[in-house]
């Protein structure tokens, strides 16, 4: 026994409350602290998931209740996968932020503990068994995502954190009336518990549940009528915390719709609704980003995009899909946060950060723009980087079952895609640089953090068998209902 | 002429009111559907036999001797949530803290400046030791009667906010008020590994339960209820002292 689940939000919640009074001590161990705190925990998850891997899904009880009366959490091979990623990425956000602020002792100490919970927010979104336990998670990831969008205390953040805060808290409202139907229906509030007993409720209700939690739950995984506070808030927040937003919290919010339409209701159609939300999704978001002058709405709305092309793929239904599904998954988590990291240090010092002022920048920064270049063309979906595989298994999976349709959209969208991140690129390298333009050289554990991004990409570009075989692990363990069920309520 | 945060200016004042009758009739069809499968939900009528209800109505006076069953449920058969609800007040005091950083005012100079009437000075006085009292009976009988740890931590902070609204120069101690938060925090979450140590599962009573409508008794339930008091009211207070010393 290495641990359990529950560390992963016990210890960051302990520390969390310790670095108010850590802060008295010695200002420095408030940035110190979250570190040691977000290894130790990737440390324990890369562990307990080799162990899951052996030994088949973990299942912790809290509170000494046995599921379905108390709450529980659930590793399972397909979990402790997207908690190991979002632990990285939420290290990796933490080194490079690590000098964020340093001349401002409250704001910076604020930063760390809300970067804290968002990520806690999310892993707990993930681990929980539980529907209601999962709205408290949700409630305490998009808290700290309304605070970290308004961190700049400026006017347009403000307005930013404002729409976010509003369609958050609209979220929460239909994430509640979901969970008051289930279980005025059903009386259980346990995920495994509603599994086994969906096909009691009445086809009204369960279909209204799950309309409501999918419009929930799609505010915070951007899908499309519903992501009209994601540009805003990607470009008005602080960098890092763009990219924790595209790697991290949207990754929780696509887990929870996954986890109702395969695991808790079977919906006739449902998986047709999704491959229909993310077409449009992918289509609206994508034409909306070319038309952007500015580079972090640009990324904002590529990264709603590649949400729609995820949906789409868990949509196809089949273990292949799902497969895919994850592996651009994966592959956005951790493309998009480089793009996030260095595009924000290519745009440091200015006030539009819009695209014209990238221009030529390929000189004076040639890592970060050489970085930010590796990026869109992995992200675009280019051999050899890891984005040509994702994409590459998602269109054979659409092939096998068929859907032509959705192959022809997905590859026309590309196009678009290679557009306007290639217009960027060719602005970095072959324009002549504004004048006015001041470029900021990436402090030391930026750009460390940067480079461990881009060395995966292409890392996994060329030997994509080093994630395949875990991401089969994953896929099967989502599509194994029964199992899921079974593990979960035959413990204890 | 305004403009929007995309740079395109908001006008055609003939296809936004399209588009609103549009949304409006969208909403009136959503809202219709909502309706209806709404009130065949026959409010009060039974509709489950074997869900959890009749094991939290059972264990809780048997098992954990506790009277007020909604207690139980709140903080033991379901603690995680409270620990993720107190988490949330804390993240909402820390967010306030750090967006209005800037904009604190110096002690004695706030929004609301016209002065209290000596009635409401002198009478305070009197009443803010006996608002603590209620607000700290509340929360330490939480698992006896109505009431417990947020209600009586909201009681406390109410007794603050008379206090900062009858004297301009009441001052709390931001310091203090983070300690004593942080000190709550840190104890329902060491408690909780506690009973990772020792019994199995996190949060798990280790704690003799004593016997049914005894002040101590209910194991956990009272220290975790007076922690959750302490940290509600200091979180509250601080929140409203955030607010009266905005600057606008």
């Amino acid at each position: 026994m290495v641990g359990s689940p529950i560390l992963f939000v016990a210890v960051p919640l302990l520390a969390a409350f310790l670095i108010p009074l850590l802060g008295f001590i010695w200002k420095e161990l408030v940035r110190i602290v979250p570190g040691i705190v977000l290894l130790y925990l990737l440390i324990l998850s890369v562990s307990l998931y080799s162990q899951v891997l052996q030994e088949g899904t973990i299942v912790e009880q809290i509170g000494g209740w046995a599921p379905p009366w108390g709450i529980n959490l659930v590793f399972s091979p397909f979990t402790g996968l997207l908690t190991t990623l979002m632990l990285f990425l939420a290290f990796i956000i933490w080194m490079y932020s690590y000098r964020f602020k340093n001349v401002d002792f409250e704001p910076s100490k604020k930063y760390f503990i809300l970067l804290l919970m968002l990520v806690t927010g999310s892993i707990g979104i993930v681990l929980t068994g539980d529907i209601f336990n999962q709205f408290v998670f949700i409630e305490i990831m998009s808290i700290s995502g309304y605070a970290l969008t308004a961190f700049y205390t400026g006017r347009d953040s403000a307005e930013a954190s404002f729409k976010y805060l509003l369609m958050g808290s609209l979220s929460s409202m239909f994430l509640l009336l979901a969970i008051i139907l289930i279980y005025s229906q059903l009386g259980t509030l346990n995920m495994a518990d509603i599994a086994s007993k969906a096909h009691l409720m009445r086809p009204e209700f369960r279909v209204l549940a799950l309309v409501f939690f999918i419009v929930g739950m799609g505010i915070e995984a951007e899908i499309f009528p519903l992501n009209g506070w994601a540009p805003d808030a990607y470009s008005q927040a602080p960098g890092p915390i763009g990219a924790a937003f595209s790697g991290i919290v949207v990754k929780a919010g696509i887990y929870s719709i996954i986890r109702v339409t395969f695991t808790l209701f079977d919906v006739e159609g449902s998986m047709q609704f999704l491959v229909l939300m993310g077409m449009i999704t992918l289509v609206v978001a994508e034409m909306a980003a070319i038309k952007q002058n500015k580079i972090k709405r640009m990324l904002a709305y590529s990264s709603i995009g590649q949400m729609g092309l995820v949906l789409v793929a868990f949509g196809i239904g089949t273990e292949e899909g799902v497969f895919a599904a994850l592996f651009l998954m994966v592959n956005h988590a951790l493309i998009k946060p480089l793009l996030f990291l260095s595009g924000s240090y290519l745009v440091f010092n200015s006030t539009e950060k819009s695209i014209r002022e990238l221009s030529g920048l390929g000189k004076y920064l040639p890592l970060t723009s050489f970085l930010f270049a590796l990026g869109a063309i992995a992200i675009v979906g280019m051999p050899p980087l890891s984005g040509f595989w994702a994409k590459w298994s998602m269109l054979s999976a659409a092939a096998n079952s068929d859907m032509i349709l959705v192959i022809g959209l997905v590859l026309m969208v590309s196009i678009v895609e290679i557009v306007y991140y290639f217009r960027v690129v060719n602005r970095i390298y072959f324009f002549k640089k504004e004048e006015d333009v001041e470029p900021k050289k990436p402090t030391l554990n930026a750009m460390v953090s940067m480079i461990v991004l881009g060395v995966l990409i292409v890392a996994i570009g060329f030997y994509p068998d080093l994630i395949t075989s875990y991401l089969h692990e994953a896929s099967e363990s989502l599509m194994d209902k029964g199992k899921y069920i079974q593990d979960v309520l035959s413990a204890g | 002429m305004k403009m929007n945060m995309t740079g395109r200016k908001i006008n055609n004042y003939k296809t936004d009111k399209v588009k609103k009758v549009l949304v409006l009739l969208l909403l009136v069809v959503f809202g219709v559907y909502l309706a209806d499968v709404l009130f065949s939900l026959e409010f009060g009528k039974q509709f489950f036999t074997d869900g959890v209800k009749d094991f939290y109505l059972t264990k809780g006076p048997m098992d954990l001797k506790v009277s007020n069953t909604i207690t139980a449920i709140i903080v033991n058969f379901r603690g995680f949530d409270t620990l993720g609800e107190v988490t949330v007040l804390f993240l909402a005091t820390t967010a306030m803290g750090g967006i209005l950083y800037k904009k604190r005012h110096k002690v004695g100079a706030r929004t609301v400046l016209f002065p209290s009437s000596q009635i409401v000075m002198a009478g305070s006085k009197i009443l803010f030791p006996a608002i603590i009292l209620l607000g700290i009976y509340v929360f330490v009988h939480g698992h006896l009667t109505p009431g417990g740890g947020f209600q009586g931590g909201t009681i406390v902070a109410t007794g603050f906010l008379l206090m900062l609204l009858a004297y301009q120069d009441y001052t709390v101690s931001h310091k203090v008020l983070t300690i004593v938060e942080s000190f709550a925090g840190i104890t329902f979450t060491v408690i909780g590994l506690m009973g990772l140590i020792k019994g199995s599962t996190f949060l798990e009573n280790f704690m003799p339960v004593g016997t049914l409508n005894n002040l101590f008794s209910g194991g956990l339930i009272p220290i975790i209820y007076i922690v959750v008091g302490f940290k509600v009211g200091a979180e509250l207070t601080g929140l409203i002292y955030t607010a009266l010393h905005e600057k606008d």
